[in-house]
Order: C-alpha cells, then structure tokens, then sequence
C-alpha cells in the first residue's frame, strides 16, 4: 500500500498528484489539515517542514496554503495543500510541531493577512514598517497607485538635465 | 557592580554581522541571555515584481536575492519552468550549469574560508579569500560577460557555449587555487587562538536538525548526511561520483572542518566535469519568450547552495506570467529560528564567528 492510499484510508483527500519520483502534492480540507501533518510527522517520516507557502488566487476568492515536507529516509518531499476563504483567512498554527513554523506564518501574516491563530509572535513586524495598506503580496495591491499616492509624481531626471543642473551650480559657485 | 541586563543591539552596521540585518540581544555580563532577528533593512520586494514581470525577465532579477552566489537562483528558477513547461534540455547544458554552479560554490566558500578569520580579527586570510575569488570571477567574465551577476542560465539551456581553451583555463585556475589553500590552512586551521575559540562553539543538538529543517553545512556539521546534490540529484549531479561530506562535532570547529573539506570537492568536481564535458547543443529552441504561457501548475525545485537547500516553490496560471513564486533560502530558519535560540548563552564576542559559520545571508530572507 503506498502513502496515497494510506492517506486516504485516514483522511479526506480531494487531489493527490506525483508531480516526480521524489515530489508528492495532496490537497486536502482546512478540517483535515493538522491532522494530516501530525500523523504524515510521526508515523510516515516526513520529520521536516521546508517551508510554508501562500498564494492568492483572488478570482476563486480563495488562499492557496501549502505545506512541504521532507522525509529524510525516503528522500522525498510531500506539498499538502488547502484552499483558506480570502474574506476571513483564520488557521490555526503548526508551531507546536516544528518550530521554524513560527517565521513563516508571521512572515505569511504581514504579506497576505492570514491569521494563525496560536502564533506567540505573528503580530510582531518581520520586514515592513508602520505599513498602512493591504497586505503587499495580495493580487489587489497594486504598487505603482500605492507608490503614486504615498510618494507623489516625481520628475524623471536626464543624464543631460543633471549634467546641466552641475554645471549651472558650478558655474554659481565660480561667481562666488 | 549591578547585575541588571543590557539591552543592545547588533548591526545593522556592524562589521561581524554578515549583511544588512541585526540581532537585539540581552546581556547579563558578557553572556547573552535573549536573543531576536530583525531584518527588514533590504527588503526589495522581489517575488512581488516578478508578479508582474514575463518570465524571461524575471531571471535579471533573481540573481541579486543572494548577491555572491547567483547562479542558484537561476538556474532554480529554469529547472522549476522547464519542469512546468515541459521542455527538455540538452545534455551538454546541463554540464555546462553543472560547471557553473560548481565555480560559484567555490568561489563563495573560498571568499568564506577568509571570511571565518576574519570575523574573530585575523584579517590577512579575509584579503587573500576576495584575491583568489577574483580568479574564478574573471572565468566568469570571460564566459558569460558578467563578473557577479551572470544571467547566464536560462531555460531551455545556457546563453552561449563555452569559449575556445575555456577547460583549460578552467584546469588552470584549479591548480593555482589549490597551490594557495595550503597557505590559508596554515593560518586557520593550524592556529591555536582560532582551534580554541571554535572548538565546541555553539554546539548544535542533534535533534534540532530535522526539527528545524536545518540544511547544508550546519547539518552536515552534526553527522546528518544531508546534500541535495547526493539526496535529490539535478542536472549532471547524478553523473558524477562523490561522497557527502559529514564532522561530528556539531560545533562551529565542524562546520570550519566541512566547508574546507567542501573546497577540496568542488575542486574535484570540476576537473570531474571538465573531463566527462560532452559534445553537443547547448540550448533547445523555445518558443518566443516574449508571448510565452505556461499552463497551469505548480512545483518546488531545489537545489544545494552553498549555505543549504535553496528552492523555488513556483506558481503558475496559464498566462504569460507567474502567479507566485516563493523563494526559500536556508537562511530564514538558520538566520531566525535557530540563530536566536543558539545565541542564548554564548558569549557577545563570539556572535560574530557564529554568524559567519552558520552563512547567514540575509537578502534571502527578505526577498
């Protein structure tokens, strides 16, 4: 029996897919989901999170979440995924099982506003600042209005302008 | 005397810290009691722009995410697109990205023998370390036009063949580079201050390595037999013959000891590259790359860079450009989870040589 059927012996699997030799991707329900990465942790090996990733597919009105494992035995890895609603994006956290879990979802938190719900430190700023906006890696920001309206227009400098700009200073201070 | 702790901070101008990040920590005395990563200070939102970008003009973009070590960036982010385009390359450019990520390996842990020094004073190995690095980046521009950045790799293969005589160049620059490390050995390896400043340094427990998803060096420092290379082969990595590379001693000493042992690999696969080189094409015919759609789909490709597993985790929506592409560097575990929890104890003025050793770069971190 391989680990597709003993996946869905357990749990509900909606696509299972062998993308290559060596990489696994299973979707699976939000119910489903910690479940799933408990027992895939303590009785199929796969003992290492890589990483945990999140996309927006903004015309569904869905998150995508993945999660990648890592069997060092087997040498294989495992993406299993679920689809978050995007109007109330709230999980819950997988810190209590891999530690590094905590970076990601306050880096995940900051980008596209999903809720961990467990995470000791997801409301701490990881990279941005003070940011006033949308999370910036949703499909709907756009940077160039966010740009425009923070910053204002600015005048595009020529090399020639800003030659003359130097000369003209220059020729002030010989004046002088 | 009072006893209260101090709170300081490390970087972000900071000549132990090795990039734009820094580190606030508690001291009782000299000992650190707490520790926290802040980065942030280099964010240049790459992943993004590459939203917005087709896809052959994402690769200009990709190899500034870690400046020394471009060429895993590209050549990650190929493979992912040929994997979801379908396309296959030809044998001779997959040995020919072999080569080049190989020279880009060693010059970056060259440029890091120097680097262990100096983060504890000895500066003569660190000058030395960016000299002899100048040797391979002049390959570099002879072969692809650029000395740091290359965007040389592609899909579909590589930018252009290898120039006339470029093997024996290639031979040439080995043997030099191999005459000086005994001269770097002397000054590192047999120094009694480095030996007993590093010896038992931050030891890491061994269970955090799968815990963590700790990866590259620092894993194989404690024994775990971990490298991309050997554990999921890419390109030509299969066709070639080598161990991997494991110290016991979990401690920074360990990872000195591995990476050393590294530079004698990568020089070894070279010349194993340049001698089994084949024959052939070196890039297949795309289609116009300027109105190129991949369907559908999704996949994570990894490869081994020199601080551990690098990989793209890449998107796509049946239009001409990505939907997402994340980038993960080994460095946002080493750099966040395990750097604060290893810096607890420790001594201020070994921060530096722990930073070093366990490679933290932080641009990609921040992406």
């Amino acid at each position: 029996m391989n680990i597709i059927e003993r996946l869905k012996e357990r749990f509900e699997v909606l696509i299972a897919e062998k993308k290559r030799k060596d990489l696994l991707i299973i979707e699976t329900t939000k119910k489903g989901l910690i479940p799933m990465l408990f027992y895939l942790k303590e009785y199929e090996g796969y003992r290492t999170l890589t990483l945990i990733s999140c996309v927006d597919w903004i015309e569904d009105k869905k998150f995508q979440m993945s999660y990648i494992l890592w069997n060092f035995r087997m040498k294989a890895n495992i993406i299993v995924k679920f689809m978050l609603d995007r109007e109330n994006p709230d999980f819950e956290t997988v810190y209590k099982l891999w530690p590094q879990a905590e970076a990601y979802e306050r880096e995940i938190h900051e980008m596209f506003g999903v809720n961990f719900e467990g995470n000791p430190t997801q409301n701490e700023e990881l990279i941005l600042e003070d940011w006033d906006n949308i999370p910036p890696m949703r499909r709907d920001f756009d940077t160039l209005k966010y740009s425009m309206e923070k910053f204002g227009e600015r005048e595009p400098k020529s090399r020639i302008n800003i030659r003359k700009e130097i000369s003209e200073q220059y020729d002030e201070w010989r004046r002088k | 005397m009072s006893t209260e702790e101090v709170r300081l901070f490390i970087g972000p101008q900071h000549p132990g810290v090795t990039g734009n990040m820094s580190i606030e920590v508690l001291l009782k005395g000299d000992t650190i009691t707490w520790a926290k990563t802040h980065i942030g200070y280099l964010h240049r939102a790459f992943e993004k722009l590459m939203e917005r970008r087709i896809f052959i003009k994402s690769f200009p973009l990709v190899c500034r995410i870690c400046v020394p070590e471009s060429d895993t960036n590209e050549e990650n982010l190929a493979r992912g697109l040929e994997e979801l385009a379908d396309i296959e390359i030809p044998e001779r450019a997959k040995w020919i990205r072999t080569l080049v990520l190989e020279l880009s390996r060693l010059q970056m842990f060259i440029m890091w023998y120097g680097g262990i020094a100096g983060s504890m004073g000895l500066s003569t190995p660190v000058q030395w370390g960016i000299g002899d690095r100048d040797y391979i980046l002049d390959l570099f521009e002879e072969l692809t036009g650029g000395r740091v950045y290359h965007i040389y790799i592609l899909p579909g293969g590589v930018r252009k063949d290898l120039p006339e005589g470029f093997e024996e160049r290639v031979l040439k620059t080995m043997d030099l580079i191999e005459r000086r490390l005994p001269e770097y050995d002397e000054l590192i390896m047999d120094n009694a201050v480095e030996q007993k400043r590093l010896k038992g340094l931050a030891p890491i427990p061994k269970e955090w390595v799968e815990e963590m998803g700790i990866t590259g060096p620092v894993a194989r420092a404690c024994g775990f037999p971990y490298d991309v290379r050997k554990n999921s082969p890419y390109e030509a990595y299969d066709k070639l013959d080598f161990d991997v590379i494991t110290e016991d001693g979990c401690d920074v000493w360990s990872m000195l000891l591995v990476r050393r042992r590294e530079i004698d690999l990568s020089i070894k696969l070279i010349r194993e590259i340049v001698s089994k080189m084949p024959k052939g094409e070196f890039l297949t015919r795309l289609p116009n790359v300027l109105y190129w759609e991949i369907p559908k789909g999704e996949t994570y490709v990894k490869s081994e860079a020199t601080r551990g597993e690098f990989g793209y985790y890449i998107f796509t929506d049946g239009s001409g450009k990505p939907r997402r592409v994340h980038v993960k560097g080994p460095s946002f575990i080493h750099g966040i989870t395990l750097l604060e929890r290893l810096l607890v104890g420790q001594n201020i003025a070994d921060v530096a040589p722990i930073l070093v050793a366990l490679q933290i770069c932080p641009p990609e971190m921040e992406r």
